[in-house]
């Protein structure tokens, strides 16, 4: 088994080297493509051989060699493959592989083909590093490596030039590239000192050593931790108020926001959580997870507010996300951990759909991402339709659905743990969440044909590439039906959540009344955007002046309040440190120097060469002697 | 190998004088071999070396003046070891670097060889005086460095840097002889042995005077805040070589000094003085960051970073834990590699462009790609990437330095966010974006002699980001048995306790 770990680790790593260091040169191998896709796929394999193993004999635990020691810390490089770990596991190389395959076609045409695959599949490694680590520092490396691998692909189109806020958001790929790694850093320094708190209470980061400890240590101490660690988780799954590189990450490619900013890397932060489950469950931090879990349903409101009114067709999909990754937390944080993870898995398989399906029309509109400037696509693009309608569908939680089953179950998570508010927000945000994904799927494939106005003509994906997402597609509809095995396997690792029995009869009662909202969404979108003729869509530009509007148009004004606030003031206050620099302490320095220069300079006329001169200095020298030694004995 | 640490020092010097013969036209070449010989010494001796053993190996001594207790004495354990390497290897490649028409290509040589010797002698030496003799040497040749080949500006940066460094070191001079005085007064023999001095206790007023002159001379090298203004300058006038040198090798004896001195022959001092160390440690490393956001020019914005990152091995240097001091020690290692690649990789586009400002260039990731890359490489371990040289020390010396305070740890942590703030700014500016000069567009990519110079610093900065055991397992032994001698020397329960070998020790 412990071959297959490496396999599942390293071939990514392989078909990263491959592509950079042998065809980085040339612009477009396919070889690269093909030899990249078939390498996470035999990642995939192993990941799948390694669950069936696990699920029949237990977790595997290597370890590959030490990394870092001194003093009486000692990291290895040593590798967990559990229940959680190999469900996050096949989740990355599942998704990775389709995304990986998608690739091959969306960047067909791109200048640096070789450049963008040998990113994307250390990016995949960096992500297994992350899950399989069986220690804080490895995860950490995961960490960092998926904030690296994230900062190169956002910032893929690098050429492009900034543009001011007003006309785009995101202002430019390199722009955007950079606040995702800066967010993040700061959301690392609270993780590191997590880490620290970690090492100087237990003296280990070791997992085991440290989930072991757990009871031995203060209360007030354990509050840090988990305060610690889920800073470090709130920066990589972009929660409240570190959440605004998420849509702007939205600059790199679409597979890229595809896999990294919606299936996997967005869900490490969720995947902390879960892994650290013996901590988050103790009695003594439960207002942390309560916090945590309330962030969570903020952050899933607050982002699905965003997404009802939102243009782009990547905004929109990226807000969805992040509500979705909100839901994640407030399981989570209600300590319903495998349900949390199910979300995980479910929310992975239909967003990368969606996403995969956006790509589609922004391949076929020549990258244009303004929905407004869409609709009656359907006809052209009927398998991107039916596939963006089922992931619609799923992430709309209808029945049958993947989203059905386990969003439904996070909902009855916060009604049984009598969190009525976390309750509320949830279900309205259900009905919101079904509103948005439709009006999005109404605005682009149903109603009036705008895009022939302006121009375009779109066709649909390589027929490859949508074989290639079928995959998704079942598994958006059926992954779902097997939430009892998922529940059998993962709680051999995660606590299980039981529904009390006083209110699990009224469970039907719950979900239908979220179904019902959600078809509510559903019908007011259709009725207002899938119109055709006279009942076509009109723009409401009086709306669109109001407030309310403007304030969710411009994301409540938190990226402004960023900039005016904190990195304009950090500019300001970077010059002028610049001018105190050169001007008061080297100033200062300068200032010695000349002073001992003058000084020498004035004195130089004492040297005159004339005798009587110096027999006058002489005779004042003396005097000042004698006044010197007067002084002195009369003090003395 | 009984003499291999004698021939470390001086072979360069040797064949710096003998250098003088050399046909103009093959000084470059000689100059390699000659560094190159001496890279492989310090192979050698790494070889050779017991890494099980924590103290002084190869120990020479020969009394010079006896009745004044000044000998030629020079060991080296597991702190020295590495940065004698480094200097050998940093000084190879830096000459590997210099281009073929560099002016009085002669000169520069022999300067650099001597150089050699200086950094190599301060490094091994175990005497006083002999530390000093080496530790003021090695100002002549960077003087002449930065006053022949600099920039416009260059005498008076080169006047600067030599005034400055050279008054806080005749503080440092007058706190050696007053160490020798009160060893004489204390033992009745004189003695300027390092490892005499150890033994030495003394009482906290006297470590006290003590600590503030050794402090003047090491703080202004480091260069700790307020004393770090030479530094932009001799950076901003330096050619590359110098540049590189100067703050992959000069700087660490700053802190070497701290490590080698201030710890062991004042422990009490030196924890007393801890929190002001701490103070001016932090300012340095936010208010430098800051500044070198500010920066419009490519090379201030390195120089700036380096007395950041100063400030970060400073932090660990006074954690006055294994973990922190350890990894202070890798962290001169590493950040000599990062920022020595990082000047010369300055120095490529200065020599291309004849411009540093970062505004002049944009987009250079499409034209130059291979330089893009190396850079990026080396911005990552800068900015403390795991896997990279530059993560482990960083991460050590914050885990250090948690113990001894949470808030200041807090604050030194920002420099994850900051360094990636300045570095990443930088990568926009100069490689991001449109080419905004179209005479940009046609830039060579890095050539054989550039790719030879800066490939063997990419190779160090995964291998030791990936594998640090050979490295970090000496320092760790050499670092521990430093922190028993302090702890033993002691005379305070305060700074017995401040001092952590191990914590299973202390429970």
């Amino acid at each position: 088994m412990e071959n297959l770990v490496y396999i599942a680790l390293f071939a990514p790593f392989v078909g990263s080297l491959f592509a950079g260091l042998f065809f980085a040169r040339s612009p477009k191998t396919h070889l690269v493509g093909v030899v990249n896709s078939s390498l996470i796929g035999i990642a995939f394999i192993a990941a799948v051989t390694l669950a069936l193993h696990v699920a029949e004999h237990g977790a595997v635990h290597v370890t590959m060699m030490s990394w870092i020691s001194a003093g009486d810390l000692s990291i290895p490089f040593g590798f967990l493959v559990d229940e959680v770990s190999v469900t996050m596991m096949l989740v990355v190389t599942l998704v990775s592989t389709i995304v990986h395959i998608y690739s091959t076609g969306y960047m067909n045409h791109d200048k640096a083909y070789n450049r963008f695959f040998a990113y994307l599949s250390a990016f995949v490694f960096s992500m297994m590093i992350l899950v399989m680590s069986d220690n804080f520092a490895g995860l950490f490396i995961g960490w960092e490596g998926v904030g690296v691998c994230s900062w190169l692909l956002i910032g893929f189109w690098y050429h492009k030039e900034d543009k001011t806020f007003e006309e785009n958001p995101s202002i430019s790929p390199s722009w955007a590239a950079n606040e995702a790694f800066i967010m993040n850093r700061v959301a690392d320094l609270g993780m590191l000192v997590g880490i620290f708190l970690i090492y100087w209470n237990v003296g280990s980061l070791q997992y085991d050593v440290v989930f072991n400890a757990l009871p031995h240590l203060a209360d007030g101490l354990l509050v840090s931790i988990a305060i610690a660690l889920f800073i470090g988780a709130m920066g990589k799954s972009a929660q409240f108020p570190l959440h605004t590189w998420l849509t702007d990450a939205m600059e790199g490619p679409t597979p890229v926001s595809a896999l990294i900013h919606a299936a996997t890397m967005v869900t490490a932060g969720v995947f902390l959580v879960i892994r650290a489950n013996p901590l988050y469950s103790l009695e003594a931090v439960h207002g942390v997870s309560m916090f945590i879990a309330s962030l969570g349903a903020f952050v899933a409101f607050y982002a699905a507010s965003m997404a009802l009114s939102a243009r782009d067709i990547k905004r929109i999909v990226a807000l969805s996300t992040l509500s979705q990754l909100g839901y994640m937390f407030a399981a989570a944080g209600l300590g319903a951990y495998w349900i949390a993870l199910f979300h995980l898995a479910a929310h992975a398989f239909f967003k990368a759909l969606l996403f995969l399906g956006a790509g589609n029309v922004m391949h076929a509109m020549d990258d244009e991402l303004d929905i407004f400037k869409m609709g009656g696509m359907k006809k052209v693009m009927m398998g991107s339709y039916v596939y963006m309608g089922i992931a619609s569908f799923a992430l709309a939680g209808l029945p049958i659905m993947a989203g059905f089953y386990s969003k439904d179950a996070i909902i009855e998570t916060a009604f049984n743990d009598g969190s009525f508010i976390i309750w509320a927000i949830l279900v309205i945000t259900a009905g919101m969440t079904a509103f948005y994904s439709f009006r999005q799927v109404f605005f682009t494939f149903h109603g009036e044909e705008r895009y022939k106005a302006l121009g375009f003509h779109p066709h649909d994906m390589y027929k490859y590439v949508l074989v290639a997402m079928a995959p998704l597609a079942i598994l958006a509809i059926s992954f779902g039906w097997f939430m009892d095995n998922f529940h059998e396997f993962i709680t051999k690792n995660l606590p299980d959540y039981e529904m009390s029995h006083e209110t699990h009869h009224l469970a039907p009662y719950l979900g239908g009344l979220v179904i019902v909202l959600a078809l509510t969404g559903i019908f007011i979108a259709w009725k207002k955007y899938a119109g055709k003729g006279a009942n076509a869509w009109k723009r409401d530009e009086e709306f669109e002046q109001s407030f309310i509007y403007k304030l969710v148009a411009n994301q409540y004004y938190v990226p402004r309040f960023y900039d005016e606030f904190i990195v304009q003031p950090y500019t300001m206050a970077s010059k002028k440190f610049w001018e105190i620099d050169k001007a008061v302490v080297d100033g200062f320095v300068d200032l010695i120097g000349k002073m001992s220069y003058k000084s020498g300079d004035v004195s130089r006329g004492m040297q005159t060469g004339s005798l009587s001169a110096y027999l006058n200095w002489m005779g004042v020298g003396a005097l000042l002697l004698i006044v010197a030694a007067a002084i002195t004995a009369l003090i003395g | 190998m009984d003499y291999i640490l004698s021939i470390l020092i001086f072979f360069p010097a040797i064949a710096g004088i003998l250098g003088f013969v050399v046909d103009k036209g093959s000084a470059k070449a000689y100059g390699v071999s000659v560094a190159a010989i001496e890279l492989l010494l310090a192979l050698g001796l790494w070889a050779s070396f017991d890494t099980t053993n924590p103290g002084m190996q190869f120990t020479e001594f020969s009394p010079i003046i006896s009745q004044f207790g000044i000998s030629y004495n020079v060991g080296v354990d597991g702190i020295s070891l590495f940065i004698v390497i480094m200097a050998a290897l940093i000084t190879l490649l830096g000459i590997i670097l210099l281009r073929d028409d560099t002016k009085n290509m002669k000169n520069m040589i022999v300067s650099l060889l001597f150089l050699e010797m200086t950094m190599v002698g301060v490094f091994l030496s175990l005497d006083a005086i002999i530390f000093y003799m080496f530790w003021e040497l090695s100002l002549v040749p960077m003087l002449y460095i930065i006053g022949a080949w600099g920039g416009p500006d260059r005498v008076y940066a080169a006047v600067k840097f030599f005034l400055y460094t050279f008054a806080g070191s005749l503080i440092m001079l007058v706190g050696l002889l007053a160490m020798a005085y009160l060893f004489h007064l204390e033992s009745g023999i004189w003695s300027f042995n390092l490892l005499d001095w150890y033994t030495l206790k003394l009482t906290t007023n006297q470590q006290f005077w003590l600590f503030l002159a050794f402090f003047s001379g090491f703080a202004i090298k480091v260069p700790m805040f307020p004393f770090h203004t030479w530094l932009p300058w001799a950076h901003g006038q330096a050619p590359t070589i110098g540049s590189v040198i100067l703050a992959a090798v000069l700087l660490k004896m700053g802190t070497y000094g701290f490590v080698r001195f201030s710890l062991p022959i004042l422990p009490d001092a030196s924890v007393t003085f801890t929190p002001f160390i701490m103070a001016l440690s932090l300012i340095m490393v936010i208010y430098t960051a800051m500044v070198a956001f500010a920066q419009k020019d490519m090379k201030q914005v390195i120089a700036y970073s380096s007395v950041s990152h100063m400030g970060i091995i400073m932090i660990g240097v006074f954690a006055m834990n294994a973990e922190g001091l350890g990894g202070s020690i890798f962290l001169m290692l590493s950040h000599g590699i990062v920022s020595g690649a990082l000047f010369m990789l300055v120095g490529v586009i200065y020599e291309r462009t004849g411009t540093k400002i970062m505004d002049e260039f944009g987009g250079l990731a499409a034209v130059m790609p291979v330089y893009a890359t190396v850079f990026g490489v080396m911005l990552m371990a800068s900015v403390g990437l795991p896997l990279t040289i530059g993560f482990v020390g960083e991460f050590l010396v914050l885990l250090g330095f948690y113990k001894v305070s949470a808030i200041g740890t807090i604050l030194a942590g920002t420099t994850i966010i900051i360094g990636s703030v300045y570095m990443l700014a930088l990568f926009k500016k100069s490689f991001f974006g449109p080419v905004r000069h179209e005479k940009n567009l046609g830039l060579k990519d890095l050539d054989r002699r550039e790719l030879t110079a800066l490939l063997p610093l990419v190779a160090i900065v995964v291998w030791l980001g990936v594998y640090p055991k050979p490295i970090l397992e000496p320092i760790d032994n050499s670092v521990k048995a430093l922190l028993v001698q302090m702890e033993n020397h002691a005379q305070l329960e305060s700074t017995k306790e401040a001092i952590i070998v191990s914590k299973k020790e202390v429970k």
